[in-house]
């Protein structure tokens, strides 16, 4: 495994280059490969999801929106398997699924405003005018409620469908084999183009969030405070910066393992370079513990992998304990997480236990007894239940759990809140 | 790591730990005979001498060179000495031969390691090398040696320092000569106890379980008859030693094991914090009489007992489950039938000081409605003081506290997390809050050995 770290897991930009060269089939695979091996994991999935999909949309085959929906879902599906342990990637896809029904519907909507007649509805031609101005990554909530419950777009399709193209012969739905009308033709190259922007925006948002939730830290760092940064992740570290440019404060860096033997840098040492060259202390604690700490400690920050939609967080292992023990002083518990990340579902049994790691690490081979006998857990990820948590600080402000409900119904369609691992094709 | 901030003697103390205070506390097993134990006292005496022999001529050296140079120089290598304690290669280290090996540029960069301590936790003691020539005259050799291990980090239990205090202070005590137109009870404490007990806070913070110990002592001593002849009032003294270490160490791990081990139940699952050698004794226990069980063993990746701990009980052939960190604690410590944690002392408001992360287990315990019960010895108690947070009696850890990181020894439960304490007071046991023993010590101890 070792050697092969180096030459096999690219970073996210020879990544995200190798996926334009490659046919899609491959980058697929490879993806659902590197996914596996978790050579691709947190933040990056995002992403490389988003990448996929746009490859999906840009290259795949198809001819109406259904298919569209249908290939995103497959695609979907195969990653999100690749990688339960990622939630990331099922939002990811649920955005762009959403992305292609918001799109269509307005396409629809325009056409029935345009005209009347039942051929065009089908040509969905003059769809060019209206989706130039709206195409609103996050839509407006009602604006989305409204369009989903008005048309569930398999359905209205299908009907059109049954009332207008029955004369036409073959419904698009039923197969590829459909002659393509010109019309058609148009329709679909215009509602690519609209999807592709529309998840090149959600890229962007993805790429953004980082600064866009550093933006909110020195309104929660205040001078002189001392903060607790489990395990800091490129976001908190952002975040960290951001409010030492402004702030004096005391950062404690805590993390579940102690450093490496042979590692050559202490833990974090880059950031505690950048915090200390605004004069920022920092202090890496050497304890699992911090119960011992956090009367000192006025706050603890941390990033979450996800959050889910009853407000709970899927963290790296340890940082449960952090939230615990601020908790019992109680002391604010401020989670940064992007809006990508919130699920539009409860966490699952196996995200509740935690998932397992690699062991090796811990005990080694040598010692043959106990690599027979030794059941070794170690676990890499907690579940934080709801309570634990006090502020959201996403992309978008500050969120407390209450309003959930509103967040996830302006990013997600209902149809699409079902979709799991399970759906699409194998 | 301890490489930065210490002299020589680094290295060895995390190999060689189990090894070196397993040995100096076995030998005294059989202390009520107590002050002719077997093999290592034997040794260890040649070799004190030989020590101060040496520390002797030394300090004269140093003072007749007048030269400063030579003296820490001679220090570093002799603090090897007592680290050796009961191997014979500690001997030839003693004679202060000269050593052109050494004769490079200081061994002893004293740079304070403290200086690395954040500010917040600048009240917080920690334990430090004293070099040998730096320690006051009057600490016996038996002393010496003691307060190096301690500071060594290789007698690190609070109930393995207790014993390694008495049996150095039963030295002193045995080798004390009260000078003429004094009386023992009114001469030993102040001028020859004192200096030994200053020596050992020097090397590391006393434990609550030493503190209470030498204030037993000193009040026995204050009780001997003014008049009383020496070898009569040393003898008694020894006596008094060899009781306590029966009683309060070696009786009272055997009952605490005895009772801990009836609180498990067959087909439970206990989960334990790190390695603490009462809740090793209960496990075994419990198995020796026929329970099947398993245990999970939570490590602290910083500390690492655990393993050993998981390893030994393994080999008793209990299942074990192993978690290498404090990820995942509260699904682990929700399956459990009952958490077992072994204190390191226990404060007047029924608060536990134990290694640090115990506190973070109990209260996933007590959250997720599993019962914590605490195994201690009352020699632990402390009846005085009080602690509300983990900042108040707390030590830093020497060897992780660098420029690169901090780590404090202990922290600290509050006594609402703590279902029962086990203690050798009691029979049955796991059931009695700390309070009640708190008020059973108050009644019970003074009469009881002074």
């Amino acid at each position: 495994m070792a050697p092969s770290h180096a030459g096999y897991a690219p970073s996210l930009d020879k990544l995200v280059k190798s996926l334009k060269g490659n046919s899609l089939e491959q980058s697929i695979e490879s993806l659902i490969f590197l996914l596996k091996r978790r050579q691709v994991s947190g933040d990056d999935c995002a992403v490389v999801t988003a990448h996929i999909l746009l490859q999906v949309v840009a290259r795949s085959k198809w001819s109406d929106v259904d298919q569209l929906l249908g290939r995103i879902q497959n695609a979907g599906a195969r990653l999100a398997r690749a990688a339960p342990h990622e939630p990331v990637i099922g939002n990811i896809v649920r955005r762009v699924l959403g992305l292609i029904r918001d799109e269509a519907s307005e396409d629809r909507n325009a056409d029935d405003l345009g005209s009347e007649t039942a051929s065009e509805i089908q040509s969905l031609a003059p769809s060019n005018p209206p989706p130039a101005q709206p195409q609103r990554p996050p839509p407006v909530p009602i604006l989305t409620r409204s369009t989903t419950i008005s048309g569930g777009l398999p359905v209205s399709k299908s009907m059109f469908n049954l009332l207008s193209v029955a004369s036409a012969g073959d419904s698009p739905m039923t197969g590829a084999s459909t002659p393509v009308s010109q019309a058609q033709g148009a329709s679909v190259h215009s509602l690519r183009s609209e999807v592709i922007d529309g998840i090149e925006e959600i890229m962007d948002e993805i790429q953004q969030a980082d600064d866009q939730i550093a933006s909110f830290a020195d309104i929660q760092i205040h001078p002189g405070e001392f903060i607790l940064a489990y395990q800091p992740t490129k976001t908190v570290e952002r975040f960290l910066v951001k409010a030492a440019s402004k702030r004096k404060f005391t950062v404690l860096i805590a993390s579940i393992a102690p450093p490496q033997p042979g590692a050559t840098e202490a833990p974090y040492a880059a950031l505690r370079k950048k915090l200390n060259a605004h004069g920022v202390t920092t202090i890496n604690l050497a304890s699992n513990g911090l119960m011992a700490y956090i009367p000192r400690v006025n706050k603890v920050i941390f990033g979450a992998k996800a959050v889910y939609q009853n407000g709970g967080l899927l963290v790296d292992s340890g940082a449960c304990i952090a939230a615990e023990a601020a908790r019992e002083f109680l002391k604010p518990v401020i989670v940064l997480s992007p809006i990508y990340k919130f699920c539009p579902e409860d966490p699952s049994d196996e995200a509740v236990i935690g998932e397992l790691g690699n062991p090796s690490t811990f005990v080694s081979y040598a010692s043959g007894p106990q690599v027979e006998e030794l059941e070794v857990e170690n676990t890499v990820t907690d579940y934080i239940p709801p309570a634990l948590v006090d502020v959201y600080i996403t992309n978008l402000g500050p969120q407390t759990r209450h309003h959930f409900a509103s967040i996830l119904a302006d990013h997600y369609k209902v149809e699409d809140i079902g979709y799991s691992l399970h759906d699409g094709e194998v | 790591m301890a490489a930065e901030t210490n002299a020589a003697p680094t290295g060895t103390p995390t190999t060689a730990t189990p090894a070196a205070a397993a040995t100096p506390a076995k030998p005294q097993a059989p202390a009520a005979a107590g002050e002719e134990p077997k093999l290592t006292p034997a040794q260890l005496k040649a070799k004190a001498k030989a020590e101060k022999a040496a520390r002797r001529a030394q300090v004269k050296d140093a003072r007749t060179a007048a030269a400063t140079v030579p003296a820490p120089q001679q220090a570093g290598p002799d603090a090897k000495g007592p680290k050796g304690k009961g191997k014979p290669d500690g001997q030839p280290g003693q004679n202060k031969g000269p050593r052109p090996s050494m004769s490079g540029p200081r061994p002893i960069i004293e740079k304070d390691p403290r200086s690395t301590i954040p500010d917040l936790f600048s009240h917080v003691p920690m334990a430090k090398r004293v070099p040998l020539s730096q320690a006051h005259k009057d600490v016996h050799p038996a002393v010496l040696a003691a307060g190096q291990q301690m500071a060594a980090f290789n007698i690190k239990d609070s109930i393995a320092r207790l014993e390694a205090t008495l049996l150095a202070f039963a030295k002193v005590i045995e080798e004390y000569e009260t000078p003429k137109g004094n009386s023992l009870s009114r001469h030993l404490i102040p001028h020859v106890l004192n200096p030994q007990i200053e020596y050992l806070t020097e090397c590391r913070p006393m434990c609550f379980a030493m503190g209470n110990a030498i204030r037993l002592l000193k009040a026995r001593i204050n009780h001997i008859d003014i008049n009383a002849p020496e070898k009569e009032a040393k003898e008694e003294l020894l006596e008094w030693i060899g009781i306590l270490i029966n009683e309060r160490i070696k009786l009272a791990e055997f009952v605490i094991a005895r009772n801990a081990a009836e609180v498990i139940k067959d087909g439970a699952t206990v989960v334990t914090y790190g390695r603490h050698r009462l809740v090793e004794k209960t496990v075994l226990k419990a198995k020796e009489s026929g329970k099947s069980f398993n245990v999970t063993v939570i490590d602290d990746p910083f500390e690492g007992g655990g393993q050993e701990l998981a390893k030994t009980l393994m080999e008793a052939g209990i299942p074990v489950l192993y978690s290498p960190n404090l990820g995942g604690l509260r699904p682990k410590v929700a399956a459990a039938s009952n958490v077992f944690i072994g204190g390191e002392a226990i404060f007047a408001n029924g608060s536990l000081n134990a290694a640090s992360g115990t506190a973070d287990v109990a209260m996933a315990a007590q959250r997720t409605g599993v019962e914590v019960i605490v195994l201690c010895e009352t020699i632990n108690f402390d009846r005085e003081r009080v602690s509300v947070d983990s900042l108040t009696y707390n030590e830093i850890d020497p060897e992780r506290s660098t420029t690169e990181s901090f780590r404090l020894l202990f922290d600290n439960t509050q006594d609402n997390y703590i279902a029962g304490v086990v203690t050798e007071f009691e029979s049955g046991g796991g059931n009695s809050p700390a309070q009640a023993i708190l008020a059973l010590l108050r009644k019970q101890e003074d009469p009881l050995i002074a």
